[in-house]
């Protein structure tokens, strides 16, 4: 319940720029230090110390938006770093918004 | 990004949990892990249970699930249980002796992708396999394989484990899986199950371990897992755990429902509870026993320079020859090679 109502004040927070989406083959969850990776291709993990500033989605969802505490303009270079990074990676896909 | 010290972090969950869906099995392999396998065991989870299981995986956000045995595809309703995860978005892996794979099944299975599905034959040869899965197996086995590589199947790997009888055929083994288009796997014989009684038989000689690490550290293709993490070279473990993932990362649950801290360490004396009297998460988070397994530090090995790589090693193997948790483990190539020779 407590990351429900969590991950609505990220959403709305994060809105108006792009977003990212989780890719159709990863999974992710919140652990302490951040987030938790899982590539189904490859069973690989990823850990990420990105302490509360990204928020996963549900595990199983047919649209599964990352939550970014803080995103565009506002983003901290460090946060736009590892997301580009989990782009690379393909954990993670950029996508425009179109709300 | 890090990942090394993370990966050492409590998890609120485990990453994967080893599922032994049942006790029954056609074959009676000298090292099985499993103890008293043959007939489907007592008060095995039925459909039900199993649902309800599924669905606290789930919740708790595990991202894998290893289904093993007994042989898993004995369950009739086996294949509604790999349904019922990939609906749950937990990705299935099952360890399998192919000896009931057919066309129907490989169909089935591909409607299930992705599937893993790990067929296990311990050894290049007929003559060596044989003598260790039972006679008439290879050829059981290989043509399962077969008719899962006729159909493409794309999530195949075929796994050895490493004994004395077929160590010598590693790089066979790896050349066979090849031809079928499966990736190879190796694991670690460790003295649990029927493996106790087989384990002087069976264990590698300390010429064997060495040459086995020397091989997988030059072929870092090859899946193992965490069999090896104590016993390869540094670049060898880079690739995979550097501690025990035992009530850490991972968990096991036996047919009825009890739960251990690892499919190794299926003894009574780490029961840690049954997903039949309390829910999974409650077990992985507040049992004593596996608070008492992230705790364990093998004491005699912190002066040890490869300390931060094996934290001591498989406290299974440790168990089942010296009952005892805070031993080293007896094959870590520290204590069976001089330092020098180690890399």
């Amino acid at each position: 319940m407590a990351s429900t109502d969590r991950r609505a004040a990220v959403g709305a927070a994060s809105s108006g720029a792009g977003e990212y989406l989780v890719a159709d083959w990863v999974r992710v969850r919140a652990e302490s230090f951040g987030l938790l990776f899982y590539d189904t291709r490859s069973t690989r993990l990823t850990f990420v110390r990105s302490g509360d500033s990204l928020v996963p989605p549900p595990f199983v969802a047919a649209r599964r938006v990352l939550g970014v505490r803080a995103s565009g303009e506002n983003a901290p270079p460090a946060l736009s770093r590892l997301l580009e990074n989990l782009v690379a990676r393909g954990l993670i896909i950029g996508a425009e918004n179109d709300s | 990004m890090p990942r090394t010290t993370l990966s050492s972090t409590p998890l609120r969950a485990p990453v994967n949990v080893t599922w032994e869906v049942t006790k029954a099995c056609n074959l009676r392999c000298g090292h099985c892990l499993s103890a008293g396998v043959g007939a489907p065991g007592r008060g095995e989870l039925d459909l039900a249970q199993c649902r309800a299981l599924l669905d606290e995986l789930a919740r708790m956000q595990v991202f894998q699930v290893n289904f093993g045995g007994g042989e898993p595809f004995l369950r009739a309703d086996f294949l509604d249980i790999l349904g019922e995860a990939r609906l749950r978005g937990i990705t299935s892996c099952v360890s399998t002796n192919g000896t009931v794979v057919d066309e129907i099944l490989v169909e089935e299975l591909l409607r299930l992708a992705p599937v893993y599905l790990q067929v296990s034959l311990d050894g290049a040869r007929r003559k060596t396999n044989d003598l260790i899965r039972g006679p008439g197996t290879y050829d059981r086995i290989l043509a399962g394989i077969e008719t899962l590589a006729s159909h493409g199947y794309p999530d195949l790997s075929l796994n050895m484990v490493v004994t004395r009888l077929n160590v010598g055929e590693v790089a066979e083994f790896d050349q066979l899986a090849k031809r079928y288009g499966a990736k190879t796997r190796l694991s670690r014989f460790r003295p649990s199950g029927a493996g106790c009684a087989s384990w002087e038989d069976y264990r590698l000689t300390r010429d064997q371990l060495v040459e086995l690490a020397d091989y997988l550290g030059a072929h870092p293709e090859i899946l193992t897992g965490d069999s090896f993490f104590a016993l390869t070279p540094a670049g060898r473990r880079t690739l995979g755990l550097n501690m025990c993932g035992a009530a850490k990362m991972t968990c096991a649950v036996a047919p009825d429902g009890s739960v251990y801290p690892c499919a190794f360490l299926c003894d009574a004396a780490f029961c840690a509870g049954n997903v039949t009297a309390a829910p999974l998460s409650a077990i992985f988070g507040s049992s004593p026993v596996f608070a008492r397994f992230r705790q364990l530090s093998v004491q005699s090995c912190r002066a040890c320079d490869r300390f931060s790589d094996c934290h001591g090693g498989c406290p299974a193997v440790a168990w089942f020859l010296n009952k005892s948790l805070d031993q080293p483990d007896p094959e870590c190539l520290r204590r069976v090679v001089p330092a020098k020779e180690v890399a």
